[in-house]
């Protein structure tokens, strides 16, 4: 299952839904994407909720966008993440670095 | 002219046996008793005979007194080269030892006509060889010889020389001596079947010294669950086939097969020479490739037995990782049966023994991954042994292999040479066969897999799917997949830099804990470049190896078995 993203404006926010599986393969082009939104607006907020998989190099994307937003003075937050997603922020420790907005809905784990 | 033994001078003899009276009808049946007589004593002593040399040199001088002959002599062709030998002689010269080409004289057209014949005038005769006489001073007037033959056997033959008093010798004499020389024959073919049958004990005998050293090479039983097992029946007493298996450190188990070309005893010791090189160097030798290659090169130095080689397969089996590195040097292919399925694993080189060049130390090696399967190793002798009148070959092989899997090792091997051998019937050739087991918990899941960046995502559903079939909850499953996931990435990045092949098992232990091997073939990474970082320094990188050691409860780099580059073993403790 590939990763697929999606771009859209919502309330002052760019919004980048990702769904399917991030890992070695797909990381560069979400981290390449969330870059490019951050170059032109203030807000971006990405959605993890249909995400079923994320390794370390997608966390790594997560990261870099964060730390671009601090850097240029935008904002960086998640919109909502899955339960497999919370996951591995909870194993980064990155579940209190990074602004969630909606917690998790919570799948039979 | 020189006298015999005779007091009187035979002219004066044959004077006063002319002037005696003919025998009358009583006194000739008198002279056939005696004959008779003389026969029936011979025979018996020859037929009783305990030294024959001795018998035959007593019956010479009492068939030369009864006849009255001056001398006699017994020739024996010599088997190797058909030479007549003097073995016995009376008379006034000793020419034992005295050995006539094939063919010559009287003695030797006796031999070769087989027929009894008497020459009154011997100097008369072409055949007569005059030399003899030149050479001992003796006087050779007339002979009566014998032919000394059994069935076709022709064995030499016996005669006498000079009828006392000038007499001639008669047929009556010839008669007699031609008995005399059947049951003289007779006793010379027992005494050299007898010695033949003693010659033939005696090598029996040191065959089976020689079977009882050989099967000492062979190693003895294997305690019960040893992963290496093997079974050798000789066709023989002694076996040109061979096996070994040797313990080494580091839970390692050196093993070899091997086959002499050709049977017997010359195969036999080949086969002694070839296993106890390997046994030698098998405790010092890592590769299987460079062990054979030494063990050519010894054999190519040293034997110049031209024509003997061997086919020999050997390997090194790592008890930790199921994992087997294997050389084939002219060898029946070994057949790994996994999952129902084989594979066969080709020679890649030449047999043993034929020249030193073409058994490089670098030569092809196999890697094996044993995955929960069991590795064959066989010689000829099952491969072409005939059943229904039909060779087994390599598909009947996996058959059998396939329908005796159930059982363990030793029996196993049992069932499939029993099968290979109905009772009572004769082996053609040896039969040895080798099983290399796989001695941990059968695994979940035993796999190569490329790995690449693209490669990755397929990989972690069959992760997934082993371990949640192993009863793994949702979280388990997921943190096996990351841990996975997360150690092939580094794979990728410091060891291939690229993409690459990596073998991955997982089976639960005895402990009933979830245990994951990682195999590479990269050159080796030093573990501390893959070692996470601190959380607190919030960058990208060097986050997987904190994953991998978060999610599971054991993160071990193991010195990787030979052949290969970095050993990663992870443990997961079920909840």
């Amino acid at each position: 299952m590939s990763m697929m993203l999606q771009t859209r404006r919502d309330a002052g926010k760019t919004l980048v839904a990702v769904s399917g599986e991030v890992d070695l393969q797909n990381s560069g082009e979400l981290r390449k994407a969330l870059l490019a939104v951050l170059s032109e607006h203030r807000h971006l907020a990405v959605d993890l909720s249909d995400v079923g998989y994320i390794d370390s190099s997608g966390i790594a994307g997560l990261i870099e966008a964060y730390q671009m937003a601090r850097q240029s003075d935008l904002r960086f937050s998640l919109a909502t993440v899955s339960a497999a997603v919370l996951r591995v922020l909870k194993l980064a420790r990155l579940d209190e670095v990074f602004a969630i907005e909606a917690q998790p809905i919570q799948e039979g784990v | 002219m020189v006298f015999g033994r005779a007091a009187f001078p035979p002219r004066l003899v044959g004077r006063i046996l002319k002037l005696m009276p003919e025998p009358s009808p009583r006194r000739r049946s008198n002279s056939y008793h005696r004959q008779l007589d003389l026969i029936a004593e011979m025979s018996h002593d020859f037929a009783t005979a305990g030294n024959l040399g001795e018998t035959l040199q007593r019956g010479l001088q009492k068939v030369a007194a009864f006849v009255g002959a001056e001398a006699a002599s017994l020739f024996l062709v010599d088997e190797t080269t058909g030479e007549l030998v003097c073995e016995a002689c009376v008379g006034p010269v000793d020419i034992s030892g005295l050995r006539l080409p094939p063919g010559q004289g009287i003695v030797g057209r006796v031999v070769d006509q087989n027929k009894a014949t008497i020459v009154n005038d011997a100097h008369s005769d072409p055949h007569f060889a005059a030399l003899i006489d030149a050479k001992t001073g003796f006087s050779t007037r007339s002979i009566l010889c014998a032919p000394l033959s059994v069935r076709d056997e022709r064995l030499g033959a016996v005669e006498l020389i000079n009828k006392a008093g000038r007499g001639l010798f008669h047929p009556g004499d010839r008669q007699l001596l031609r008995a005399l020389g059947v049951s003289a024959a007779l006793a010379i073919s027992n005494a050299r079947l007898t010695r033949a049958m003693v010659d033939q004990e005696r090598v029996r005998h040191e065959l089976q010294l020689a079977a009882e050293i050989q099967r000492g090479m062979l190693p003895g039983r294997m305690p019960d669950g040893f992963p290496v097992v093997g079974i050798n029946r000789p066709a023989h007493e002694v076996s040109g086939d061979f096996f070994d298996i040797v313990e080494l450190p580091g839970g390692r188990i050196a093993f070899a097969i091997g086959d002499v070309a050709g049977k017997g005893i010359n195969a036999a010791l080949l086969m002694a020479r070839t296993s106890s090189i390997f046994h030698c160097l098998a405790k010092s030798h890592r590769r299987p490739a460079a062990l054979l290659a030494t063990i050519n090169q010894e054999l190519c130095e040293t034997d110049g037995r031209r024509g003997m080689f061997v086919t020999m397969a050997a390997g090194v089996l790592d008890r930790a990782t199921g994992s087997v590195l294997l050389a084939n040097a002219g060898h029946e292919p070994p057949l790994l049966y996994r999952d129902g399925d084989f594979t066969a694993f080709p020679a890649g080189a030449p047999p043993l023994g034929i020249a030193a060049s073409l058994v490089p130390p670098t030569m092809p090696e196999q890697w094996i991954e044993l995955g929960g399967g069991a590795l064959y190793l066989f010689t000829d002798g099952l491969t072409e042994s005939r059943s229904e009148d039909a060779m087994l070959g390599a598909q009947g092989m996996r058959r059998l292999i396939g329908e005796t899997a159930a059982l363990s090792a030793l029996p196993r091997l049992q069932a499939i040479i029993d099968r290979l051998t109905p009772p009572g019937a004769a082996l053609r050739d040896d039969l040895t066969l080798l099983v290399v087991e796989d001695g941990r918990p059968k695994p979940l899941l035993a796999a190569r897999f490329e790995v690449c960046p693209e490669c990755l995502c397929d990989m972690r559903h069959r992760v997934e799917a082993a371990a949640r079939a192993a009863g793994c909850a949702g979280g388990s499953a997921a943190d096996v997949v990351l841990a996975v996931d997360e150690a092939c990435q580094n794979v990728i990045r410091h060891g291939y830099r690229g993409k690459g092949e990596v073998i991955l098992e997982m089976r639960r232990d005895q402990a009933g804990r979830l245990e994951i091997q990682l195999i590479d073939f990269a050159p080796p990474v030093d573990p501390a470049r893959v070692k996470s970082r601190p959380l607190d320094q919030l960058r990208p990188g060097g986050l997987g190896s904190h994953f991998i050691r978060s999610v599971m409860d054991e993160v071990l780099f193991l010195p990787p078995p030979e052949g290969a580059g970095n050993f990663l073993k992870m443990v997961k403790g079920m909840p």
